[in-house]
């Protein structure tokens, strides 16, 4: 826990010039400090692009391992760890957190938070990082407190509690700062929670707003729920939006409605559950909504990275947002009005013809879960799921994560459980067939065409997201543990390393000692990547 | 929030949740089954019951099947043998803890909650069937006629390209068992010592670049090696890149027992020496013999 004279002088070594300080200013221009990976994404554009070159498609193959960090905490690693003035900082399962000297891989300090004996998690103790403004980093726990640590020393600053986690809610995600506020999003639509996004003041802790992401009585749209089925509705919000500093804009997904797969008690399209929401973060207020699978029975929750991005449509150059959606399809919206622009399946879907001219998926026949089962793809797990997307504005394309499967979607009213507090509320189950095999890939789609431009073939079980850099590269992972570098141009594999374990998260770049580093996180450790030193 | 999330649950819950007991500095693993409630409280309670069958379908049907009766890699659990132990207090140390070495993942249910799983799970145990055929007869093909021990090992007896069969008896029900030899493609067994989806008892031929062909299991692969065993038991390790072609066929390399290959009478011999094969201990603390 000590910072070491040793440490000290590294530290002063490699910190950089400016002070060290997190500004709004500084956040709002990440890609002009490379050397940094300052938020959850990289960037508020949600591209997890890094504008470093150094590493590029001729000498990648010569990438070889700086540092290892072992965590020493034992479970699915999903964090993407902050790189802030040659230290990372980074969070794991169970509401641990350590800062790492980059230079050398040695741990600066380590938290670890008590929590409760039962916790109501559906998926696991994960967590997936940090935010950082000033000298300190906010992180939500699993037991759903916000907390604000001093990033000198790992101390508590403040920890607030948000949400009853008895009721099953729980913080996972990333927070996201914006300006002086912490917007963070929040698990539990297992549980029969009520979602919503918070934003709390930096400095005090002190709630600034809550948009539930489901309307209360009287408000426009909660008729869009049978009876009193929205005060349990799910929608939860737990992975980090995207933000546009001059529409002002905060972008956020949202997930599955609840019970996820038994819908006959929450008829009507269950807003906004799956839909992609467009905030004043000043204010909390909606300022428009796109939803994008009404009244789903599939679980595919919408809450993935939303990729904001500028283009010419039509001739007219139009401020857009991408999304590669859980349901198989690729979509992109106008993002200063929420306006449908396109949507293309980008894997086997069988549950929908098409989407319509307003954005709205034309319906198949018999594709709802039934008592003896019915197949339907995308799986459950979706034709993505969480895994953080990525954007090139060197190729122009969007990089992600995605999965062949189908599954076989089971509820019935019988096994509709009642509502209990901090209870599964479920109702259902899926699994895939057992002989069809599952595939592993990763696309690259030209959001102007929503074509798929190339795809590169994991084996099965791959969890891992992707980032992309100037370099011309695209980091991927697949579950038996490589960390792989693709040509973004092409797919072509140029680089790979066996790290041992299972990769849960997407890598970072940023530079230390003016070297370019590719970090990411595999089984319990963190593996630091650069081009060996010249002689 | 499923992120798989039932996928997860389902998916990652057993693949790789794992963590939730740390290991930092010197704390000792935390138990969560404190011993001090053995019993199940809930036991016939027909309302656990019903709320247990509900959490099994949630929570255990991926991998233990519908109705409990065994899936591609979970146990059939309606045999009434349990491999680790079949007292309220093991099958509960069991779901909270998970076994080690094997698909079976720790789970962070509440207390209440496992008890209900486990109040259903004892309404679809059923009693042992009466036996059919005879069992020494079905030893006696096992290791002779019917070559089934050229594949498989039975208390360190017995090949090693398919799944070692010691403990078969506590795991799958006849009907499976009969599945199993009558059509051994239907359900590919999961090889489960690494934990993924993606690895099951299925047929890979492998083509070198100087054009010889090999043909076996795979005992490990990712996305870009293959490590595969043979027909003759040799290891070899492949990177996929350098092979001409790779192709997995949805098929065991198990031939197919039909009628004609053995009749219906040495079938039941042969599932009443399977059925027998039960564990004696738990093999809890050894870990699995699950594959090599």
């Amino acid at each position: 826990m000590r910072i070491t004279d040793r440490v000290l002088l590294v530290l002063c070594l490699v910190a950089a010039p400016v002070a060290a300080q997190v500004t709004p200013e500084r956040l709002a221009n990440a890609p002009a400090e490379p050397q940094q990976w300052l938020m959850y994404s990289g960037a508020y554009d949600g591209t997890r692009f890094s504008p470093l070159d150094q590493i590029n498609k001729t000498n990648v193959q010569r990438l070889s391992l700086q540092w290892v960090f072992q965590t020493g905490v034992r479970g699915r690693h999903e964090t993407t760890p902050l790189v802030i003035d040659g230290i990372m900082y980074l969070t794991t399962p169970q509401n641990h957190a350590y800062a790492v000297d980059t230079r050398t891989g040695r741990p600066l300090w380590h938290y670890q938070r008590a929590l409760p004996k039962e916790m109501s998690l559906c998926c696991g103790p994960q967590n997936r990082g940090f935010a950082a403004l000033g000298d300190r980093l906010f992180m939500g726990t699993l037991d759903a407190h916000v907390v604000s640590l001093d990033a000198k020393t790992g101390r508590v600053r403040w920890d607030v509690a948000a949400a009853d986690a008895d009721k099953g809610y729980s913080f996972t995600g990333a927070p996201l700062v914006v300006k002086d506020k912490i917007i963070v999003g929040v698990a539990g639509g297992e549980y029969g929670v009520r979602g919503f996004i918070d934003a709390y003041e930096t400095e005090s802790g002190k709630r600034a707003w809550r948009l539930y992401t489901i309307p209360g009585e009287g408000e426009k749209g909660n008729d869009t729920w049978k009876g009193d089925s929205w005060k349990r509705g799910g929608a939860p919000t737990w992975v980090t939006g995207s933000y546009d500093p001059k529409l002002n804009l905060l972008y956020w997904g949202t997930g599955n409605p609840g019970p996820q797969m038994y819908g006959a008690n929450r008829l009507g399209d269950n807003l906004y559950s799956d839909s992609l929401l467009a905030i004043d973060p000043d204010t909390g207020t909606l300022k428009w909504h796109f939803q994008f699978t009404p009244h789903d029975v599939h679980d595919w929750d919408s809450t993935h990275t939303p990729i904001l991005f500028d283009d010419t449509i039509a001739g007219q150059p139009r401020k857009l947002v991408a999304v590669a959606n859980r349901n198989g399809f690729f979509y992109v919206l106008d993002r200063a009005t929420g306006a449908y622009l396109l949507g293309k399946p980008y894997t086997q879907v069988t549950w929908a013809k098409e989407i319509d001219g307003n954005g709205r998926p034309v319906l198949l026949p018999n594709t709802d879960p039934t008592a003896e089962g019915n197949r339907v793809c995308p799986s459950g797990t979706g034709g993505t799921n969480w895994h953080s997307p990525s954007f090139s504005p060197r190729t122009r394309l969007v990089y992600f994560f995605s999965y062949e499967q189908c599954d076989t979607f089971m509820s019935d009213e019988k096994l509709e459980p009642p509502y209990q507090p901090g209870r599964l509320f479920i109702g259902s189950a899926f699994f895939p067939l057992p002989e069809e095999r599952q595939a592993s890939k990763v696309r690259a789609v030209d959001p102007k065409t929503g074509n798929v431009r190339w795809e590169f073939d994991e084996f099965a079980d791959a969890w891992a997201g992707v980032s992309s850099t100037a370099g011309g590269l695209v980091f991927a992972g697949d579950g038996q543990g490589n960390l792989i570098a693709l040509d973004a141009d092409t797919g072509k594999d140029l680089w790979h390393m066996q790290l041992g374990a299972p990769i849960h998260t997407a890598a970072v770049s940023y530079a230390a000692d003016g070297r370019q580093q590719i970090a990411i996180v595999a089984g319990d450790a963190v593996f630091a990547f650069a081009l060996p030193k010249e002689p | 929030m499923r992120m798989g999330n039932s996928g997860v649950r389902i998916t990652l819950a057993a693949v790789l949740a794992g963590g939730l007991t740390l290991h930092l500095s010197a704390q000792p693993p935390q138990s969560s089954a404190p011993a001090e409630q053995t019993r199940n409280p809930l036991t016939g309670d027909a309302q656990a019951i019903s709320k247990g069958a509900v959490l099994f379908r949630q929570e255990c049907v991926f991998c233990h099947g519908v109705g409990a009766r065994g899936g591609m890699r979970g146990p059939d659990l309606t045999t009434g043998s349990w491999t680790h132990g079949g007292s309220d207090a093991d099958l509960r140390q069991t779901i909270t803890d998970g076994v080690a070495g094997t698909a079976m993942p720790p789970n962070t249910l509440k207390t209440d909650e496992i008890w209900q799983i486990i109040a259903y799970l004892r309404t679809v145990q059923q009693a042992a069937p009466p036996a059919v055929g005879d069992q020494a007869r079905g030893e006696t093909l096992f290791f002779g006629t019917a070559r089934c021990s050229t594949c498989h090992i039975v208390n360190g007896r017995g090949g090693r390209l398919g799944p070692e069969l010691s403990t078969v008896g506590s795991a799958r029900s006849r009907a499976y068992l009969v599945e199993s030899i009558r059509q051994p493609a239907k359900q590919l067994t999961q090889i489960r010592a690494f934990g993924g989806d993606g690895l099951k008892y299925d047929t890979v031929t492998a083509v070198t670049a100087d054009g010889r062909t090999i043909v076996g299991v795979p005992m490990n692969e990712d996305t870009f090696t293959l490590q595969v065993m043979d027909q003759s038991e040799r290891v070899y390790s492949f990177d996929k890149k350098s092979l001409k072609s790779v192709r997995h066929e949805n098929r065991s390399l198990m031939p197919a027992y039909d009628a004609a290959r053995l009749p219906d009478a040495d079938l039941d011999n042969l599932v009443a020496y399977l059925q027998s094969l039960r564990s004696t201990a738990s093999v809890r603390k050894g870990g699995s013999h699950e594959n090599h």
